[in-house]
Parts: C-alpha cells; structure tokens; sequence
C-alpha cells in the first residue's frame, strides 16, 4: 500500500535567500519520513542537500526539525509525521550554521564532545569477545567500567538534537551545551584518574559550563536516546556544589 | 604541585557564584517578599500608607532593617537575573566582565538610594 | 555558511512554538523577571516622592486607590506568584531534586499561583 505524501522543505544555498519549496512523493505507507527526503530527492530534486546514514538511530545523522520539533527523520513515520496536517514540514535544525537546505555545521559540537574525551559508543551490545553481558558486568554501581576487552557503548548518537532543542544555545554558541556537558559526565564516571576526573569538572564549572543552563529541560525530552543530558548537568553542579562547600568547611 | 589550571581558577570568581547567589536570594524573597506585603498591605490600616503613616511605620528599628534587607535581596536577585539575560546574548569575554561591574554599579547605587530615603523620611 | 541573523538569535528563547511545557517555564520566568526588575525600579522611583513630604505623598496615595492601580496591582501579584513559584521549581530541579516530576511540578505550581492570585485580587478590590 502507498501513501501520497507533501512535504514542506527549507532550502538554502550559499548566496541565496532562503526559501521553503513543495514536493509530492508517493511512498509505501509504512514508511518513514527519511524516506520521503529521500524520494523528493531522488524523484524530484537531486540538488536537496541532507544527511543520512544507519537509518536506524544508531548514527545521529539525519536529525532535522519536523513540524517544528527535533527528531531523526529514520525512525518517524510518516503516518506520525502527518496526523492531523496537511503536508510535512522539514528545516534543519537550530543553533547550528547553515550549510545548505537541510544540512548544518558540526564542527564546534564536535570540538565540545571532544573535550572531554568521549568516544561514541552504545550500552546495549555485545562485546569484542562475542560473549554477550550481564548488566552486572557491564555496570559498577559507580559506573565504571569493568575490564572485559569490549568496545562499549554509550547512549549519546551526537545527533545534535538537544543543542536544536536548547534555549541557552539559540544566541551563545560559546555555551558547552547539553550533550557536550552530558559527555563530560559520563567522562568523569569512565575514569578513576582523579587528576582528569578534577580536570573535567572544572571544565563543567568554567564559564560556559553547567551554571549557564537555565533548565528549560529540553534537551532531555528532545533526545530520541535517553542521554538525559539535563540529569547530567545537574548532577555535576550537585557534586560541584558540594566540593565548594568541603572547601568552605575546610577553610 | 599548582597547574596553571589551579592558578588560574584561584585568580578568577567560580562561574557558579551567579547561579548560587540567584538561588539563594530567590529563597530569601519568597521569604521577604511576603513579610513585606503583610506589613504594608495588612498591617496598614486600608492596606496602604499615607505619608504619617510610613514615618511612623519607620520607627520601628526592626522594620527599616528588614525593609533594608528586602531591598539588598531584591536588588541582588533582579540585577543578577538582568546580568543572565544579557549574557544570554553571546557577548565577548570582556564584555561580560564591563557588564558585570556595570550591574555591580547599578546596585551599589540603588541600596544606597534606598538607604539615603529611609534616612530623608525618618530624620 | 550561513547563521540566522543576530536578531533572531537574541529573541528565539521567547518562540515557544512546538517547544514544551519547560521552555514554556522558561519563557514565563524571563518575561515576569524583566517585568519585575523594570516594577522595581519604578516603584523605587515613586517612592522619592516621600522626600517631599505628606503634600507631594498624600495626593498620590490617593490616585493608587482607583480600579485602574488595583488592576496593575493584580498583574504585578501575578508576575511574582509565576516567578516566585516557579523559582521554587527551578531552583529544586537545578541541583537535580525532583527532575523527573518537573513538568508536574510546574502544573501544579502554576494552579497555585492561580488560587493564590484569584485570593489576592480579592483582597486588593475589597480593600
């Protein structure tokens, strides 16, 4: 069975003034809405710029704006990205610079995950050894990490999705934002180093860290992977918290 | 053995002083905020002074210091909120730096204008 | 390479559309804040006229007790009833207290808000 489906699509080319442009596509009607970018593309348009890869939210590629709201376009469908409306509509997402039409630039996120030293990786698969894990083996109750010979996993796709979402990230860029903060949290759990472990907290309390976040909580409920960034940047100003309150004490 | 990391956090104040500040004003107005409409709004006869009344109102020692109060932590938690939102705009390091001395002006300022007032009205 | 514009960038926190119930929090908190302080120094300022004693405050006392001044009471009632409780909120949930029922938690803040100011306006009309 097929669907006809309209989708609204931002385009921008360098040079150029932005615009919005209209395509019907028909797809199969399970189908999800990176289907339909794909289609307008392939049927009706081959200069649509946009990113995709994994198409199974492994990858974090693809994410845009539909209908306003952060999403990765590979696992929505289109009967979700169509109730109640007419047509579709796709932009790229906010706080990012434009590249062209749907895709936008990575860089300085990329720079911030780098920080503190996060390797992109997930909780839920087996190991290098091929033997499968028990969660208990997986997780300290700190959460460090056991010492099997495995490639492990986080849940952060760095899709960039709770940047978009994030209200402090629309006119600051210097801002560490949600997941770079996120990874900084995870980073300091990964590591019994207490030197890093006290260098990568600074690094969440310098300026641009867990103090300018003004808990719109967006992030948390934007992100398709359960990062609960917002968990994260509470919890490190909750430990930062209490290191000023020891030195206080200790004066 | 000192970083430069540690030398450099020890010259500069912590981030977090804004955000603890706001916190800690915020809970200290929920507090004063309502000790203050109760003594102007219920205790005053009508719910509002007039001029003989808010002398009167000032010669009670224990009031004028609470009144001070209210305005040192209302002053402190609306111009650290201004401060927030202006730095909410992307600005420069420097910038933020001449904003925050500017605000620190503005309330230095407006305490004593309260504090000069109290004196005017109740000399 | 293209950014949005500056403008757009400095008001885009305030476009709550298809965001949810937290920028909403947030955008209701700002708007109040910046009321607020804007209240603050004005209501410092008609305070100076005390320096002129019972002529120049007397008079005044008088026009503030008009419909129009209690409707403005009502609003300024409102925008520290908002910003207040939900300062509660935000300061609980910003050291990582209650996180999971935050959206709860501002429901539930704001319906006492709006008891407290339906209360308040009461009051301030009889009086």
């Amino acid at each position: 069975m097929s669907i006809q489906v309209s989708l609204k699509a931002f385009r921008y080319q360098a040079g150029s003034k932005p615009r919005f442009e209209r395509y019907q596509v028909t797809v199969p009607d399970d189908a999800n809405v990176i289907d339909v970018i794909e289609a307008v593309w392939s049927q009706h348009d081959r200069t649509l710029m946009f990113r995709h890869a994994c198409h199974h939210a492994s990858c974090g590629t693809c994410a845009v704006r539909l209908n306003g709201y952060e999403k990765l376009p590979c696992i929505v469908s289109v009967k979700e990205a169509l109730a109640g409306r007419e047509e579709m509509v796709i932009e790229p997402l906010r706080n990012f610079p434009l590249v062209g039409d749907l895709v936008v630039e990575v860089v300085s996120f990329f720079q911030k995950q780098a920080a503190s030293g996060m390797v992109i990786t997930r909780e839920a698969e087996p190991s290098l050894d091929g033997q499968p894990y028990q969660r208990s083996e997986v997780f300290a109750e700190d959460g460090t990490l056991d010492d099997r010979p495995y490639n492990r996993f986080e849940n952060c796709i760095e899709c960039g999705i709770c940047i978009s979402a994030c209200p402090t990230m629309s006119a600051t860029d210097k801002f560490f934002g949600p997941a770079g903060l996120a990874a900084i949290h995870r980073a300091i759990q990964k590591t019994d180093d207490h030197r890093q472990k006290s260098w990568l907290l600074a690094l969440a309390d310098g300026e641009q860290g867990v103090w300018r976040c003004h808990s719109a909580f967006e992030c948390t409920e934007a992100c398709p992977q359960n990062v609960n960034p917002a968990e994260a940047i509470m919890a490190l100003r909750r430990e930062l918290i209490a290191n000023k309150v020891k030195k206080l004490m200790r004066g | 053995m000192e970083t430069q990391m540690d030398n450099a956090a020890a010259r500069v104040p912590a981030a977090s002083w804004a955000w603890i500040w706001q916190a800690i004003t915020g809970l200290g107005l929920v507090v004063l905020l309502a000790l203050h409409m109760v003594a102007q709004h219920f205790v005053a006869e009508g719910g509002i002074r007039d001029y003989a009344d808010v002398v009167a109102y000032l010669r009670n020692p224990l009031i004028v210091v609470l009144e001070l109060l209210f305005l040192i932590t209302v002053t402190a938690h609306a111009l650290l909120g201004v401060r927030t939102v202006l730095f909410d705009l992307g600005l420069s390091d420097s910038a933020e730096k001449r904003v925050t001395q500017a605000l620190w002006g503005v309330g230095v300022l407006t305490v004593g204008y309260g504090f000069w007032l109290t004196w005017v009205i109740t000399r | 390479m293209r950014t949005d514009s500056k403008p757009r960038r400095v008001w885009q926190w305030g476009d709550v559309r298809q965001r949810k119930v937290g920028t909403w929090a947030y955008a209701l908190n700002r708007i109040t804040g910046l009321g607020l302080v804007l209240y603050l120094y004005i209501h410092l300022g008609v305070l100076s006229m005390l320096v002129g004693g019972p002529a120049a405050w007397d008079p005044f006392i008088k026009v503030v007790r008009s419909p129009l001044f209690y409707t403005l009471d009502v609003i300024l009632i409102a925008g520290w009833l908002i910003h207040g409780l939900n300062g509660l909120r935000v300061t609980l949930t910003g050291i990582g207290l209650a996180l999971g029922a935050q959206k709860a938690l501002f429901v539930g803040l704001m319906v006492v808000a709006a008891i407290g100011l339906i209360i308040m306006a009461f009051m301030v009309f009889r009086s």
